[in-house]
């Protein structure tokens, strides 16, 4: 909403600064988004002042709306604007008829206008500050009246017009052209204004090209109504437009106006373009026009709320000053809602207006109590504090991706996806954070990152069942270098293993078993990924990017990443003390020659079940595949360890674990030691 | 032998050995010498031997003698050897000198991106003003992003957000509140949250970007008022900024708060929106079943990389989202 300073003159005396006014404004919830000073030739020093206005506030849509507001601030008498009734000099013969939707129709027909005249020139200054475009007298005088009052009006070519009109719902697939062009096809829930024919408006958003005035227009027939906020209420955003009149009407236009603004209208035509007028004619639903509520406030439980301590007469002259006609009994005022507020129908709508006019920032401020709470750490800032303390950098990236990364490694089933997406690339959401991670990396690659360290914490989206499984995920990826070149000594390229490094550690942090499985991830290197199993189930996966990617993303180098599910963590309880041994630690070196095929984590398994009640732990310090060794073998090194709770180890207890551990070894595997 | 005879021997080999002792130049070298002269064989007690050929009594002076040789010496030994081992221990010093300008073997930085940081900042204080970190769905349905926020279908209030809508009849929530009502349903008053999360708005210009994070917080107990809101609100800029902030309330429309209010902060003389807040709605309590009579309630939630971007002076908003390196690894 844009106006002229000067036009609130009308409606108030006021002798205060634009800044004043503004600060005023905003201060009360008409926000002043801008003002720009300026001098009109027939304004003269004046003020272009720009509102954006709440949706709860559809009276801030009017200059009167404005003053109105002013005028309780400033505690001054506010003027209604001269509208004469010009009597009808002929009887109109049209029929109205109006529904629950539209309660309230007026109008009038004018007869031997001329279009040929000027709009008057402060009309036509103000409009053009309000930045309306002039288009003819009798456009330009209802946008006029639009701006002023906050009353859509709309004139139609009389002469266009066949028979009676009503106001009703739209049939069910009913067709029209708005002026504008646009041919819409209603539903049954749009509200229209009817001749005997067809619809010749879209009620409280557009009128029809058909009936529309045109410059051969001689005779109008000018509309002043009320639609209920409910009835027009997202039909123009159904279609992707909003107007004027639609904007109002939606918020709520002033139900008790409609008679007066059309003979203020009818005034200014009379004024301009001359002609004859009818009667004014009329339809009212009364059952159907919004009520004057009653609403009672209890000014001890306002100033319990508010924290403040207004006083009865002060409450009494700030709901009168509104126009609410205030009651009081005891404690509490009653009051009825104006018919220009929709927003006031509850007391803390009341109590807002209170505080409103006391002033938001005047309201006293008092501290709020702590309670003290006994406070964890989340999974997620163990996680990423792990992560950052071994050089990794955290990264958010949208949840919604390309079709393209999502056919490359989203997973494919019943994907959640925007319907009205920002753009095609932006229109699944992501069932995993792996291309999120790559494209970061790419593009830090790009401008010549070439070691990266990245991980990001986000929710990953899969429908299913037509419910959306929602999992908060952290992912990560590493490339390139473990660490800087060192000036005695260069760095090496990250492995497989050092991610697993990385996962264990995260890991270690909580309170879970998990296990290694194979991975199935079609993304991932079939021979160099694991995915990560908690009882059973799968929670996240580790691996090289497979090599086709690695190639088809133009990398030139291995990448490593993995993820895992966070709602799966379990954060161990606060440390307590346990015992520990003081007794010396015997460790012995073993080699075993096994086949190709078993894994480390079978053949340490073996010897953990058969090591005895003092085994501490094993390493493996060395596997070696080549010279001297069958090509179906491998050897692997390790170091097994043991210790008691109570007494230093016989050398002969040792012997007898090793030598357990040796047959074992042999009968489950057919390994044979080497050393 | 008389005693004379002995003195003069015993005189030389004082001398000798001191000089000895003197021109040695490692501590084994010394160690030799020591022997020679102290050791069971040394030269000392091969006199020590000669005693009984003295008169009886002059044997007693002559041991005494002997003895104060001995001590002599041994004082001597004992001083050339921490001399020679200080003399050593310097020498080893001055060979493992090494030029300490050469840069340090660092490990790789990490960094937090900085929304996460700010989450945590603000989380923090709330968290010590006993709030609960909450959460809840990103994918949400209209009932908890709307409605039962007192945001009715169709209302324009609704145009306020530009909302995205999913292939399974939901939508991607535009604000954190629904959390505030899922916590409600779950658990019963008091209740002092605080929700951060992602958002989603479809909006996409210099200034908006289609995701962005808000923070949302609610407090519903015995006597909670407007007056605690802007209290609650102060503290926190000033902890947040970590000074004194020039902050100013006015009236403003939010569907599930009544009184609603936008607070403003002094930014470089001008005033710049920062927070929505305000008493919850009263159709908001009730939807969820709590006693009206008893409770009230506010609420307040702010926009995280605007935050963000005061507090670290971050230009551009699209910045957050580019994961550039050379950007995230500042923070």
């Amino acid at each position: 909403m844009q106006f002229s300073k000067n036009w609130l003159g009308e409606f108030l005396d006021i002798n205060l600064s634009t800044e004043e006014i503004c600060s005023q404004l905003t201060m009360a919830g008409l926000e002043v988004d801008g003002y720009e000073n300026c001098t009109s030739k027939i304004t003269g020093k004046d003020s272009i002042i720009n509102l954006d206005i709440t949706p709860n506030r559809g009276d801030g849509f009017s200059v009167l709306g404005v003053a109105r507001e002013l005028s309780v601030i400033n505690n001054l008498k506010l003027k209604l604007p001269v509208a004469n009734k010009i009597p009808g000099s002929f009887k109109d013969d049209m029929g109205i008829k109006v529904c629950s939707e539209g309660p309230i129709y007026y109008g009038r027909t004018l007869r031997g206008l001329s279009l040929k005249s000027k709009t008057l020139p402060l009309i036509a200054e103000r409009l053009k500050m309000s930045d309306q475009k002039l288009i003819d007298p009798v456009v330009d005088i209802t946008n006029y009246i639009l701006l002023e009052l906050g009353q859509p009006l709309h004139a139609f070519d009389r002469d266009k017009l066949n028979g009676n009109i009503s106001v009703r719902l739209a049939k069910n697939k009913e067709l029209i052209t708005l002026l504008d062009d646009q041919e819409l096809i209603l539903d049954s829930d749009c509200l229209i204004i009817s001749d005997e024919q067809e619809a010749i408006a879209f009620a409280g958003i557009m009128g029809g090209k058909k009936s529309s005035v045109t410059k051969t227009t001689s005779s109008i027939f000018l509309e002043s109504a009320f639609f209920n906020p409910s009835s027009v209420r997202g039909r123009a955003r159904r279609f992707g437009f909003q107007t004027d009149a639609s904007l109002r009407f939606e918020r709520g236009v002033d139900y008790k106006i409609q008679e007066f603004a059309l003979d203020r209208a009818s005034s200014l035509l009379e004024e301009t373009v001359g002609g004859s007028f009818g009667n004014t004619i009329g339809a009212i639903k009364k059952t159907a026009i919004p009520k004057e509520s009653k609403i009672t406030v209890s000014l001890e439980r306002s100033n319990k709320v508010l924290g403040t301590d207004i006083s009865l007469q002060k409450a009494m002259r700030y709901f009168k000053g509104l126009g609410l006609s205030p009651e009081r009994s005891d404690n509490n005022i009653t009051v009825s809602s104006p018919s220009w507020r929709y927003d006031i129908n509850i007391e803390a709508d009341l109590i807002e207006e209170l505080a409103r006019l006391e002033g938001y920032d005047s309201l006293p401020q008092t501290s709020l109590t702590p309670v003290y709470k006994k406070r964890n750490k989340t999974s997620e800032e163990v996680l990423s504090e792990s992560l950052i303390s071994k050089g990794f950098n955290e990264i958010i990236s949208y949840s919604f991706i390309s079709p393209e990364d999502h056919d490359l490694f989203g997973e494919q089933d019943n994907t959640l996806q925007v319907k009205n997406p920002i753009s095609q690339n932006m229109s699944i959401m992501r069932t995993n954070l792996v291309s999120g991670l790559l494209n970061s990396c790419i593009y830090n690659l790009n401008h010549g990152q070439n070691d990266q360290r990245l991980f990001e914490i986000g929710n990953t989206f899969i429908q299913k069942n037509k419910t959306v499984q929602e999992t908060k995920t952290l992912a990560g990826i590493i490339k390139g270098n473990v660490s800087d070149d060192y000036w005695n000594e260069k760095s090496r390229e990250s492995s497989f293993y050092d991610l697993k490094g990385i996962v264990l550690d995260l890991l270690e942090n909580f309170e879970v078993q998990h296990s290694f499985k194979s991975a199935t991830n079609k993304f991932l290197h079939p021979g160099m990924s694991s995915s990560i199993v908690f009882n059973n189930k799968s929670v996240g996966f580790l691996g090289s990017l497979h090599p086709e990617y690695v190639e088809k993303l133009g990398l030139k180098q291995d990448i490593f990443i993995f993820s895992l599910e966070i709602p799966n963590l379990i954060n161990k309880p606060i440390t307590s003390y346990r015992e520990f041994s003081r007794q010396p630690l015997t460790s012995r070196d073993l080699a075993f020659l096994i086949n190709k095929e078993i894994t480390a984590e079978t053949l340490q398994q073996v010897i953990e079940s058969s090591a005895g009640k003092f085994f501490k732990d094993i390493k493996i310090f060395d596997v070696y595949q080549g010279k001297g060794i069958t090509d179906d073998k491998k050897s692997i090194a390790l170091s097994v360890s043991w210790q008691s709770m109570k007494n230093t180890l016989l050398d002969s207890d040792i012997d007898t674990a090793v030598e357990k551990i040796v047959n074992s070894v042999k009968s489950k595997l057919g390994g044979e030691l080497r050393i | 032998m008389n005693l004379d005879t002995l003195k003069k021997k015993i005189s030389d080999l004082q001398s000798k050995a001191i000089n000895d002792f003197s021109l040695s130049k490692s501590k084994t070298e010394l160690d030799d010498s020591y022997r020679s002269f102290l050791g069971k064989k040394g030269e000392v007690n091969l006199l020590l031997k000669t005693l009984g050929s003295l008169p009886q009594e002059k044997r007693k002076e002559a041991g005494k003698i002997l003895n104060e040789l001995k001590s002599v010496l041994e004082e001597k030994y004992l001083g050339t050897s921490i001399s020679l081992a200080s003399t050593a221990n310097q020498e080893r010093l001055d060979q493992e000198r090494i030029d300490s300008t050469l840069p340090g073997f660092q490990d790789l930085k990490g960094s937090s991106h900085p929304v996460s940081e700010t989450i945590r900042e603000i989380c923090d204080f709330f968290e010590r003003m006993g709030f609960d970190v909450e959460s809840g769905p990103e994918a949400e349905i209209d009932y908890y992003n709307f409605e039962a926020l007192n945001v009715p279908e169709d209302h324009p209030a609704k145009d306020m957000h530009d909302t995205f809508y999913l292939n399974n009849s939901g939508l991607l929530r535009t604000h954190t509140s629904p959390v505030q009502i899922r916590t409600m349903e779950k658990r019963d008053a008091p209740h002092r949250i605080i929700c951060p999360g992602k958002v989603y708005r479809k909006d996409s210009d210099l200034t908006h970007t289609p995701m962005f994070h808000q923070i949302e917080g609610l407090v519903v107990e015995e006597g909670a008022s407007f007056a605690q809101l802007k209290g609650l609100l102060n503290d926190f800029l000033e902890d947040f900024f970590g000074e004194k902030v020039e902050l100013r309330f006015r009236p403003s429309y939010f569907p599930f708060t009544e009184p609603s209010a936008e607070a403003d902060i002094r930014w470089k003389k001008n005033w710049l929106e920062v927070l929505g807040c305000g008493m919850v709605h009263p159709n908001v309590l009730k939807g969820v079943g709590v006693d009206t009579k008893k409770y009230s309630g506010f609420a307040f939630g702010l926009g995280v990389e605007r935050m963000a971007m005061l507090k670290y002076d971050i230009p551009d908003l699209r910045a957050f989202f580019e994961n550039d390196l050379r950007f995230l690894k500042q923070f």
